[in-house]
């Protein structure tokens, strides 16, 4: 398993929290326009330009497999952590899971 | 002489790695710590007992310390760890230091704390430490109004709870639906009137702003006024408690939790970590992702055990199913939903449908919304909410397994089902949403394509 220098994590993390509230918080925003009567105007933290006028546009003009793939360069995701993405092949059949005990 | 574990924590996931090592290698000596005074209980179960539709907290506890050392298991209780030597494999507890041969980190979760003015101030709780709570429902009685900061499930829990004993209760969030980042604003208006219906007033959209009080929390000032109060449950977002372990030298990952393998090993050898501490990744992006059910946890517990004590167990990547009940009304979903799925970027087809939970005719019959999410083209199912009576949970267990699989909108809608009056519909509600899915999508070809067959979507049973 590859360390990670301690900077690095937390930088990894302030991106990761600053990319998903801005996501989120778009995401919320469209999908709450077909229900206006239950919904409210989600509150927006000050600050954020950045994150809401340009990183946000900019991610969600990008193709599924570039963020993917921008994912895994930036190691964002579980692979290099010992972890192994799980076959799902349609049509496959249905096997029962290897004996565990 | 016996090799020595030494598990911190006596969560689910500490209580099951301890308890799985001694079964799979009894002469493992076996050391258990826990800060807290009790163990085995179920903290989920809490506000179910705030709202008496749990009559006592004794039921929450599952087993006793007696038990475990019973079973062979050395419990150290109330015993704060202060230090983990991962080079000369020791712990520090009461300024003792204590040797071991394999360590697993179980150290769970705290919710985050509020970074506004008062938020040291007595009267506000957090739902998680049953002496806590117990403490906190004898003063219920005497309290009149309860604000609710934050709508994490445990928190709407409360909210309901707290509404069905009989309070006033004002739950404060940012979000623009109770419950939002789980949850689609599709299913929002049953939610909010089923907890409306508890006696829980709705501030959504809403910043916290302070806790107003001189010694005791008087009032909650948010971005809409004062709300005044007796007391405050907080339930904003849970945080791996990982700070011992990465004062250690374990990494975190961008989670904030410990990062594992699929054999929950850390970076460091004969050191395993296991549930709210760690975190692991979502089974269709792998992005790690924390914060998980007490059975996630369990199960990571029990993985970690196993191989501290010399087996060879692997943990799957996660499917997420999850259900609760809000007020009244019960929700549930597994790995994405609509609102998720929009905000990462996934492209995805939706599929809807509405049956009933048992035959239309048979008494107590309720109506089961299934929405399931597919990868266009593979039309692979990805996600999934259903919200309704009877059943959903036992529709999100086995939708996430079914995605895990590789499960198809194809492959649901011509699903086998149990047709019995009491307990079963003639048509499954997951059946009639994955038909409307794909006749949605011949439709949409068909106007793409002059000339192809019409489609015709499935009836409600």
């Amino acid at each position: 398993m590859s360390g990670m220098p301690a900077g690095v994590s937390r930088a990894q993390q302030r991106l990761r929290e600053q990319a998903e509230l801005h996501l989120r918080l778009a995401a919320m925003d469209d999908l709450r326009r077909d229900h206006p009567t239950v919904t409210s105007a989600p509150h927006r933290p000050s600050g954020g330009a950045f994150w809401r006028y340009v990183f946000v546009p900019v991610y969600r003009r990008l193709p599924w497999e570039t963020k993917e793939r921008a994912m895994h360069a930036l190691k964002m995701t579980a692979e290099d952590h010992g972890w192994t993405p799980p076959s799902r092949t349609p049509g496959e059949p249905w096997r029962p899971p290897a004996p565990r005990d | 002489m016996s090799q020595r574990l030494i598990v911190i924590g006596g969560g689910g996931a500490g209580i099951s790695a301890a308890t799985t090592a001694k079964r799979v290698d009894p002469d493992l000596r076996v050391s258990l710590y826990t800060e807290f005074e009790d163990i085995a209980y179920s903290p989920c179960g809490i506000p179910f007992v705030h709202g008496k539709e749990i009559p006592r907290f004794d039921d929450l506890f599952l087993s006793t310390v007696e038990r475990y050392v019973a079973d062979g298991l050395e419990m150290n209780m109330e015993t704060v760890i202060t230090d983990v030597d991962l080079q000369r494999r020791t712990i520090t507890a009461r300024s003792q230091t204590v040797g071991f041969d394999r360590l697993i980190v179980c150290t769970g979760f705290r919710w985050r704390k509020p970074d506004v003015p008062g938020s040291n101030l007595d009267g506000l709780h957090y739902v998680k430490n049953i002496r806590a709570a117990m403490e906190f429902d004898k003063q219920l009685d005497d309290l009149k109004r309860i604000v609710v900061v934050g709508s994490h499930p445990v928190a709407v829990e409360m909210a309901g709870n707290l509404g069905h004993r009989g309070l006033e209760v004002h739950l404060v969030d940012e979000g623009p639906w109770v419950l939002g980042e789980v949850l689609d604003p599709d299913v929002a208006g049953p939610v909010h009137e089923s907890l409306e219906k508890r006696g829980v007033t709705l501030h959504l959209g809403t910043r916290l702003e302070a806790f107003v009080g001189d010694g005791h929390v008087t009032a909650v000032a948010t971005s809409d006024g004062e709300i005044p109060c007796d007391a405050v449950i907080v339930g904003l977002d849970k945080e791996p408690d990982a700070d011992l372990a990465a004062a250690a030298g374990l990494q975190t990952g961008t989670t904030g939790g410990l990062v594992v393998d699929d054999h929950m090993r850390t970076g460091v050898d004969g050191v395993w970590a296991a549930g709210d501490v760690i975190e692991v990744p979502h089974g269709l992006t792998m992005i790690p992702i924390q914060g998980l059910t007490g059975s996630h946890a369990y199960s990571q517990g029990r993985v970690a055990g196993a191989n501290a004590a010399g087996d060879d167990r692997t943990y799957d990547p996660v499917w997420v199913p999850w259900g609760m009940v809000a007020g009244d009304y019960t929700i549930g979903g597994f790995s994405f939903g609509e609102t998720l799925a929009t905000a990462m970027g996934v492209p995805y087809v939706v599929a809807k449908g509405v049956g009933v939970s048992r035959a239309r005719y048979f008494p107590g019959a309720q109506r089961t919304h299934v929405k399931l999410l597919a990868e266009p083209g593979t039309l692979r199912l990805i996600g999934g909410q259903i919200h309704g009576g009877e059943g959903v949970k036992e529709r999100c267990d086995f939708l996430a397994f079914a995605a895990k699989r590789g499960a198809t909108l194809e492959d649901l809608a011509w699903m086998e089902n149990i047709y019995s009056p009491p307990i079963g519909a003639l048509f499954e509600p997951i059946a009639i949403a994955a038909q409307n899915g794909l006749a949605d999508l011949r439709k949409k070809a068909a106007a793409e394509k002059p000339g192809a067959a019409p489609a015709k979507a499935a009836d409600p049973a």
